[in-house]
């Protein structure tokens, strides 16, 4: 019925100008966003190959086509080209061939081997956050850093919230012995220590970002799985899923097309907060070296490496405002989030 | 209300061999155990020597060893790996009998009756009957101590191995957790200093934690949109942003001793032990409160978020109530209504959530400690699992799994003692 349609759209667009009403959260949501949309488009924005080389009025493309050894633009050096020295060199010399390197030319990944890196130089004009205890630059690694943990956090909620919206849904909605078989293997489940399960376990395979998410998953689904519980159980006995049953509405149905929207406001005021999980749960393990396969940059491991050089302090601070930055646009909208699905008009005591 | 306490107890139970079994099963599938780790470091030292010990067998599952095959039973022997994995389950639970003392006797060119010298000038006989092996002391009655199995593997044509040992139920219901491969001490007494330590930061932190979010929180709720109320709020989103090992990572480089300050140690418990023992009663304590503030709010960092906001919300919403209405129609005094009728109610849900903080702030503490290199129980959980300590691995896991049952049972009690309205069923 259309006309229904039309009263649950408005209470949902009432629940998002409400949350931008909110500035803080609101524009750390935008904010957000705009920056991981950006991190996509890293390998343009912050690397060592440039975007255009054009020499001897051919035109080349490094960033789109890899590899191009030094000898290709007649550079004096053993294996890939070094567009820096070689727009230097250009420049100095006023050529006619022209190169345009990326905002921020350093790559995340060239370490001293690259000539002219050096390690554990202090933030400067050219290295905005110093280099590491490899030469490699603080900044751009803190870049991709920011994309994986991102990627990582979405992706993990995601599967996270299928699983539970599945499991939970199904252990509230039929009940009975599938729900009592259930919780109690989520009861042993959760008496275990997980970060102490997952170690165990990367322990004996190298995880890659998606085995990563996967273990990760394996320990990570309860909070979801009962939350979903509750809300169905809770949605079960309510008269319209008896009107939608006595219609003769499948089971399926019922579930996924009449209970599930009537519980989204949990799995939406929730999901900032799992990010803020899925994010802190990534540096823990990359911090213990049982996370993303080096040399993936992390904040997780720079900050390992940073205390491991402690008179470094950028090699510290840098990951950990980052990731506190990140983490506390995440909480401003989470907050914002709950309070625009959620409101609460406490009254003042004055 | 006591039977649901026991009920709930009694429940621990299959939640425990449920733990405890998936726990077996994750170690005992993972490769590069304890017992294949022994074999490298045994065949690299062969290696080294620049000799191979005895003959090239295939005794490891297709790899080639150049392990004699006795040294291979007894390693086998000594990390339990020569009995399936649910007997040795079993044995660690302390349900089966554990076999101790072994002694090997040989039985040469088919005979069945072979003597072993016990030592002190007493002897075992055993007899060879088919498959089976008895044992008799000195006087011929068949030993009650001691039992013997054929060794089928070390066994050739024309000669029989036997192994002659002890039994005992011993394991982890006994109180007995095994010994540690890497420290060569038992698992308890490993333990026993390392959770000390740990228990002392989690305590601390909890404590301080509590004395200082319940008053903010409070605060914070009376005097709610003001601007005390949003400067600390700011504080505590800075907090619920930053793990708390993060936390102690900027703390230790501006506060100790790199580029900035030079006002706190970089990390361990207390001074070493030579300083420490030159040191008055006053001079450890203050030691002791120095080397315990860095990671202390580290330590404390993590529940501080989340308990003041509780509080906050949770005497909020109480003031809100009719009741508090009510109290101020009658006339009662402001401070009246609220520390004895508005406080009160608030603080349910504080004490249902202390047995979850509880579990946390003694076993997840592991990444503080390694910030901090602080020699504590978590670290001894991690550094276990790196070296395939399996006994220390085991019964670290067991504790953070029984403390955490425990506590469950522990904030469903808080809870029910401050809230009379509760009933469990």
């Amino acid at each position: 019925m259309p006309e229904q349609q039309e009263i649950s759209l408005s209470i949902l667009k009432k629940r998002w100008l409400k949350f931008k009403t909110l500035k803080r959260g609101y524009y750390s949501f935008i904010l957000l966003i705009v920056l991981y949309g950006l991190s996509w488009f890293l390998p343009v924005l912050i690397n060592n190959r440039a975007l255009v080389v054009s020499y001897e009025g051919d035109l080349y493309f490094p960033v789109l086509s890899g590899y191009h050894s030094g000898s290709e633009f007649a550079q004096d050096a053993p294996g890939e080209a070094l567009y820096r020295e070689l727009q230097a060199s250009w420049e100095q010399s006023e050529s006619d061939n022209w190169l345009v390197m990326p905002i921020y030319p350093y790559s995340p990944l060239e370490d001293i081997t690259v000539k002219g890196n050096k390690m554990y130089e202090p933030p400067s004009r050219k290295h905005w956050l110093g280099s590491d205890n490899t030469g490699r630059d603080v900044f751009a690694r803190l870049c991709y850093a920011f994309n994986i943990s991102i990627s990582f956090a979405l992706v993990l909620t995601i599967l996270n919230y299928i699983i539970g919206v599945i499991v939970g849904g199904s252990m509230g909605y039929f009940g009975g012995k599938f729900d009592l078989f259930f919780q109690r293997i989520i009861e042993i489940w959760s008496s275990l220590p997980m970060l102490f399960v997952i170690i165990i376990i990367s322990s004996i395979i190298r995880p890659s970002f998606f085995l990563l998410i996967f273990i990760y998953t394996i320990v990570n689904w309860i909070g979801m799985t009962y939350l979903m519980r509750a809300e169905f159980y809770r949605e079960k006995s309510k008269d319209y899923v008896a009107a939608a049953l006595s219609m003769g509405q499948t089971n399926f149905k019922v579930m996924f097309k009449h209970i599930l929207p009537n519980s989204m406001v949990p799995i939406i005021t929730y999901f900032p907060f799992a990010i803020v999980g899925g994010i802190s749960a990534l540096v823990g393990l990359d911090y213990l070296g049982f996370g993303m396969p080096p040399p993936t940059p992390s904040w997780g491991q720079m900050l390992d490496v940073g205390l491991q050089n402690i008179s470094k302090w950028w090699m510290v601070l840098a990951p950990v405002s980052a990731q506190f930055v990140t983490l506390i646009m995440v909480v401003f909208i989470g907050e914002a989030v709950r309070e625009a699905f959620d409101p609460k008009v406490y009254s003042r005591l004055r | 209300m006591t039977t649901y306490f026991i009920r709930r107890i009694l429940l621990m139970i299959p939640t425990f061999l449920g733990s405890t079994i998936l726990i077996f099963i994750i170690l005992q599938m993972a490769p590069g155990g304890p017992l294949e780790q022994a074999i490298q470091q045994l065949q690299a030292g062969a290696m080294q020597q620049g000799e191979s010990v005895g003959s090239v067998g295939d005794i490891m599952g297709g790899g080639s060893s150049v392990l004699p095959k006795s040294a291979m039973r007894e390693l086998k022997r000594f990390y339990g790996f020569d009995k399936p994995v649910y007997q040795r389950y079993l044995i660690w639970l302390g349900i089966w009998p554990r076999e101790t003392k072994h002694r090997e006797v040989e039985f040469k060119n088919g005979a069945t009756e072979a003597q072993k010298n016990m030592g002190k000038g007493t002897y075992m006989t055993l007899r060879l009957d088919g498959e089976l092996v008895q044992v008799y002391d000195k006087e011929g009655n068949i030993s009650e101590l001691w039992k013997a199995s054929i060794d089928k593997e070390g066994s050739a044509e024309n000669l029989t191995l036997a192994t002659i040992f002890q039994t005992e139920f011993s394991g982890i219901l006994t109180g007995n957790l095994g010994t540690s491969y890497t420290y060569d001490q038992p698992v308890t007494e490993v333990m026993a200093p390392r959770f000390k330590i740990s228990m002392f930061f989690g305590l601390t932190g909890l404590f301080l934690s509590y004395i200082v979010c319940i008053p903010l929180g409070i605060r914070k709720a009376l005097n709610h949109g003001s601007a005390f109320d949003f400067l600390s709020s700011v504080t505590i989103f800075v907090a619920y942003s930053i793990p708390g090992f993060a936390l102690g990572g900027v703390l230790l480089v501006l506060f100790g001793g790199g580029t900035f300050w030079d006002v706190f140690p970089l990390g361990g418990f207390r001074s070493p032990t030579e300083v420490w023992e030159t040191l008055t009663l006053w001079g450890q304590i203050k030691d002791q409160l120095w080397h315990a503030v860095l990671p202390v709010i580290a330590w404390s960092i993590g529940s501080f978020a989340g308990l003041t906001v509780l509080m906050k919300n949770s005497l909020l919403e109480n003031i809100s109530q009719d009741y508090i209405r009510t109290a101020f129609a009658k006339g009662l005094q402001e401070k009246r209504v609220i520390w004895v009728h508005a406080i009160r109610n608030s603080v349910i849900p504080i004490a249902s959530g202390i047995g979850g903080v509880i579990g946390v702030v003694i076993a997840g503490s592991y990444l503080i400690e390694k910030v901090f290199n602080i020699d504590g129980f978590g670290k001894m959980g991690f550094q276990a699992i790196l070296d395939r300590d399996y006994p220390i691995t085991l019964g670290f896991l067991v504790i953070v799994v029984m403390i955490r049952l425990v506590a469950n049972i522990l904030s469903d009690i808080a809870l029910a003692s401050v809230d009379p309205r509760i009933r469990f069923k």
